[in-house]
């Protein structure tokens, strides 16, 4: 019963919907720092809805627990209410590069989000360095997406892009 | 004569130092994200705000746990400048530390238009005023510093209200302060809301600039007050109270509280 409930609210999603959802695209670059102490950032990456509400977690790049304090907004919006889920996003720290990301538009508990404006959140600290916030806002409705934002000290170029179906 | 100015002056010079130090209880984090650690706490006296300037006895200084029981510092010590103790972390949720907290009580007269003042209760008083002594009050007074920690994910159980005393509720979690963020605090006494209280918020860093930027507060009639960090750093509140009370002990009750917090990064 339970199971073909389901499966019509899928069809009827699919429906309503563009024929078919494509993932937002996300191109995070870490930029390479050459001054002082380098240690390789705590990373964090999820989306928020408009309530500045955390949705999804993409990732986080972390190693010991006692640190993950430091990515101070993640800490507050989302890791320090569910260990589990943190535990399952967790991915080994990165060094300086540029990564590709995607966010499938579903939630932590894998329902497809509703329509409306979110924004991408990305947060990076480092050991003896610095941290940064990058907020970026899209609106999530099936059409495409092409933004950009600048480089900043602990987070380079970010690109998200989604093309229209 | 001499020995009657340098006594005046002495007792005055008590009371004054006795309302110009602030107590504080600073800890060296206010959030952590792993279980079973220890931080360190700072307890100290001061003029400017975050400034040890005087170390405190730590026999005064408790630990309530998230479940609301109430634990020792793993160990303390006093310094003559300030007084620290290590705090065991062993569980996840929000711990109150806290400095103080006995009431204490004393009773003012006059004898002959002089103001005095012995320290003890109404039935103490009783006891040993002095027959023509007038204007007979006594004060049962109660001063607490206070601090919350969290470990992982923020609990309630340490910031209920008794119904006693002076009291303070946020409109957040303490640790869900953030810098540009408003926040209302509502002060109670003895459970009700408390109008016309005032409230001082000062931060970190006095010692280092000309103006403190203090913020000077009042509760309106429903007991609240509201304010809005605008930088992330560590903060600090403090009120005091007066009011009537029916006690075989005293006649007024004046409660006062510090409270140390950060406000975040947004």
């Amino acid at each position: 019963m339970k199971k073909s409930c389901r499966v019509a609210l899928v069809l009827a999603l699919g429906l309503s919907g563009p024929a078919v959802a494509g993932d937002l695209e996300i191109s995070l670059q870490l930029p390479k720092i050459s001054e002082g102490q380098y240690l390789r950032p705590y990373v964090a990456v999820w989306v928020e809805d408009s309530n500045e509400k955390s949705v999804r977690l993409i990732e986080i790049w972390r190693e010991k627990p006692d640190w993950i304090k430091d990515l101070r907004r993640f800490w507050r919006k989302t890791g320090r209410a569910d260990q589990p889920l943190v535990d399952g996003r967790t991915g080994a720290t990165k060094g300086p590069g540029t990564y590709q990301l995607r966010w499938d538009g579903k939630d932590d508990q894998g329902a497809a989000v509703a329509n409306g404006e979110y924004q991408l959140v990305i947060e990076a600290a480092r050991e003896h360095g610095g941290r940064q916030l990058v907020k970026q806002k899209f609106t999530w409705d099936g059409s495409a997406i092409s933004l950009n934002v600048a480089a900043g000290n602990e987070i380079g170029q970010v690109q998200l892009s989604r093309k229209a179906p | 004569m001499k020995t009657v100015r340098l006594l005046t002056l002495s007792s005055l010079f008590a009371a004054s130092a006795a309302l110009a130090h602030t107590m504080n209880v600073v800890p060296s984090h206010y959030v952590q994200s792993k279980t079973g650690s220890l931080i360190t706490v700072d307890l100290f006296a001061s003029n400017m705000t975050f400034q040890a300037d005087k170390g405190v006895g730590v026999d005064g200084f408790k630990v309530i746990l998230p479940d609301g029981t109430v634990a020792k510092a793993a160990s303390a010590a006093q310094g003559k400048r300030k007084s620290i103790a290590d705090v065991e972390l062993p569980v996840a949720g929000t711990y109150r530390l806290e400095m103080g907290g006995q009431p204490r009580y004393f009773t003012s007269y006059k004898v002959a238009g002089e103001q005095k003042r012995l320290m003890g209760d109404k039935q103490k008083a009783a006891k040993e005023l002095p027959k023509d002594a007038t204007d007979v009050v006594t004060t049962q007074g109660r001063n607490r510093a206070m601090a919350f920690v969290t470990v992982n994910g923020p609990t309630d159980t340490v910031l209920k209200t008794t119904g006693q005393g002076l009291e303070f509720s946020f409109d957040r979690h303490p640790a869900d302060i953030v810098a540009g963020e408003a926040v209302t605090v509502t002060l109670t006494l003895n459970g009700k809301p408390a109008a016309g209280v005032k409230a001082d918020l000062s931060f970190d860093g006095e010692l280092y600039r000309n103006d403190p930027a203090r913020q000077h507060l009042v509760t309106n009639q429903a007991g609240q007050f509201s304010f809005t960090p605008a930088n992330a750093g560590r903060y600090l509140l403090e009120a005091s109270a007066e009011a009537a009370l029916q006690s075989a002990k005293a006649d007024k009750i004046r409660e006062g509280f510090t409270l140390s917090f950060e406000a975040a990064l947004p």
